[in-house]
């Protein structure tokens, strides 16, 4: 059973096709970079896994079920979470907040009071992410640190499918660094599927890569084969450095 | 501070309201403090939903109106207890804050304005079109006050009615405080923030909008029951635009997004009401001078007016 299967899913914008047949599967724990030059189609890729666009064609299968369409929310409570590549965090609340929000989530929202247990646990995945203090407003953090509290937040909601969309991107050499590291370190059961410019943080984190191009699936396999692909290096690590 | 420092503080403050009425140095200020209340608790349930939930309604009359008319029927026709009359008012404006809403809280911005607009001008036409029930423009007279099942205390009296008030204002406070702070508080929070992301937590902003609102129009309700029974008098302008306006300027002027910065915006424009309008100078342009207030806070203190007492000013929003 695959963690997320995607059946040759179409989507167009007038007459342009963003994505044109694109058939994937990625297995639970397996860590999949999406890679593709600009325009390939992976953010539209993404915003129909997260559940935000509607696909015009095709299937999105999450452990098994048909989540094809299903609003954001419910594939959310399905165990899928996205960290975005805009900053999407409660700008007026605090870092500690913002953590607080995904984790009272799984509990039923109520009237009930706001408990020390779940600010202590907020703490803790704050303290993983490398933010030390938790009463900062999230629009006074830096933009690396912004990231680290969304993938915070991310984290909080104990996702078994991660979408991490350009975590590195705007990021200094240092907090790319520091952000790689903390992502190899998620736990191996938790699904990963990440779109990256970086090709050293593809290379660094991604079990397999898949390449798309023109909306299309180039090529799919493990990060050495592709990049030995003579069709890859042709549309997209050309011009890159490849060691 | 401590919290029980705190409590003490709260206690004492609650102690001195509810005497009110037994140290005013006038009558008629019991009066009015009357009017700071009822209009205090109206506009701290708007701000649940413009404050908290960053929805800007412009139809909170229509629940303030319901519980107003509908107190004013009960207490007619079925029974003036305020075990009876009060509860009723409280659920008309529930299910008509739940009827209303689950249109509303679909749109957003500028179209849920206009939805609840275009629903409280709708209750209003009601009010003012269904003559046998409403009394049309006339409205309903001779409201009774609550009675309270306590032989010898008569809320006809100003100073018994004023107690009575001031313990529901203290009650409903309480409530909405624990509401603010709570999960679900937070989760509105969330909504007014960033609802997108709010939704890719996992959370069904439509509903908790849509509870917000109910809870809400449910406090505007009890507070239009009080107004009814203190005028003694329901009329179609407890529904009309005007009055949601008014409240809407009252959180604005306070300071939204507080429990506090209404019940301030209400005492100012209360006293300005009561205060200014009986001035040969002023008389009817007292309007005038709110409006003037309104845009200078709206210009220099973005928390309103509960903001520069905890802050100072700021400086003009930039856009």
């Amino acid at each position: 059973m695959a963690a997320l299967a995607v059946t040759d899913l179409a989507r167009r914008f007038g007459g342009v096709r963003a994505l044109d047949g694109v058939t994937l599967s990625i297995e639970p724990g397996e860590r999949r970079a999406v890679i593709g030059p600009n325009g390939a189609g992976k953010t539209t890729l993404f915003n129909i896994l997260s559940g935000e666009m509607r696909p015009s064609g095709g299937s999105v299968r999450l452990f098994d079920v048909d989540v094809t369409a299903e609003p954001t929310w419910r594939l959310a409570r399905r165990g899928l979470a996205r960290v975005y590549q805009r900053t999407e965090l409660f700008a007026e609340l605090t870092a500690s907040e913002n953590v607080e929000l995904a984790l009272l989530r799984s509990g039923g929202v109520w009237f009930g009071r706001r408990d020390v247990r779940i600010t202590a646990r907020a703490a803790e995945l704050l303290a993983r992410v490398g933010i030390a203090d938790g009463r900062a407003r999230a629009r006074a953090l830096s933009h690396g640190e912004r990231r680290q509290l969304e993938l915070a937040v991310a984290l909080a909601a104990g996702p078994r499918v991660l979408l991490l969309d350009e975590p590195t991107a705007g990021m200094s050499p240092i907090e790319t660094a520091r952000i790689t590291e903390l992502i190899s370190t998620l736990p191996r059961e938790m699904t990963l599927v990440i779109v990256e410019h970086d090709m050293d943080v593809v290379f660094r984190l991604a079990d397999r890569v898949t390449v798309l191009h023109q909306g299309r699936v180039l090529a799919d396999g493990e990060p050495r084969a592709v990049r030995a692909d003579a069709r890859v290096r042709e549309v997209y690590l050309g011009h890159e450095a490849i060691a | 501070m401590s919290s029980l420092g705190r409590i003490l503080l709260g206690v004492a403050f609650v102690a001195l309201l509810l005497s009110f009425a037994r140290w005013s140095p006038e009558r008629f200020w019991v009066s009015v403090v009357i009017q700071m209340l009822i209009s205090g608790l109206f506009a701290m349930s708007l701000d649940l939903l413009v404050g908290y939930a960053g929805l800007a309604s412009l139809g909170h009359a229509a629940f303030f109106g319901v519980g107003a008319y509908a107190f004013a029927l009960v207490a007619k026709h079925v029974s003036p207890s305020v075990a009876v009359a009060l509860p009723g008012a409280a659920l008309a404006a529930a299910i008509a804050a739940l009827v209303i809403g689950v249109f509303s809280v679909r749109a957003s911005g500028i179209f849920f304005l206009m939805l609840t607009l275009a629903f409280a001008q709708m209750l209003h036409a009601l009010a003012f079109g269904w003559i046998p029930v409403t009394g049309g423009s006339d409205g309903l007279s001779s409201v009774p006050r609550p009675d309270v099942g306590v032989s010898g205390v008569n809320l006809f009296l100003t100073s018994n009615f004023y107690v009575f008030v001031a313990v529901v204002f203290v009650v409903g406070a309480l409530a909405l405080r624990a509401v603010v702070n709570s999960r679900f508080g937070l989760a509105l929070a969330g909504v007014r923030e960033n609802e997108r992301r709010m939704r890719a937590l996992g959370y069904d902003t439509t509903r908790l909008k849509l509870v917000a609102f109910v809870v809400a129009g449910t406090f505007a309700g009890i507070a239009g029951a009080l107004q009814a029974s203190f005028d003694q008098f329901v009329s179609p302008g407890d529904v009309f635009v005007t009055t949601s306006v008014t409240a809407l300027v009252m959180v604005l002027v306070g300071g939204a997004g507080t429990l506090a910065g209404p019940v301030l915006g209400a005492i100012v424009v209360v006293s300005l009401r009561t205060f200014l309008a009986d001035q040969p100078l002023v008389g009817a342009r007292w309007e005038t001078l709110l409006g003037a207030l309104f845009v200078l806070t709206v210009l220099f203190a973005r928390h309103g007016l509960i903001g520069i007492v905890r802050g100072g000013l700021s400086w003009p929003r930039s856009p």
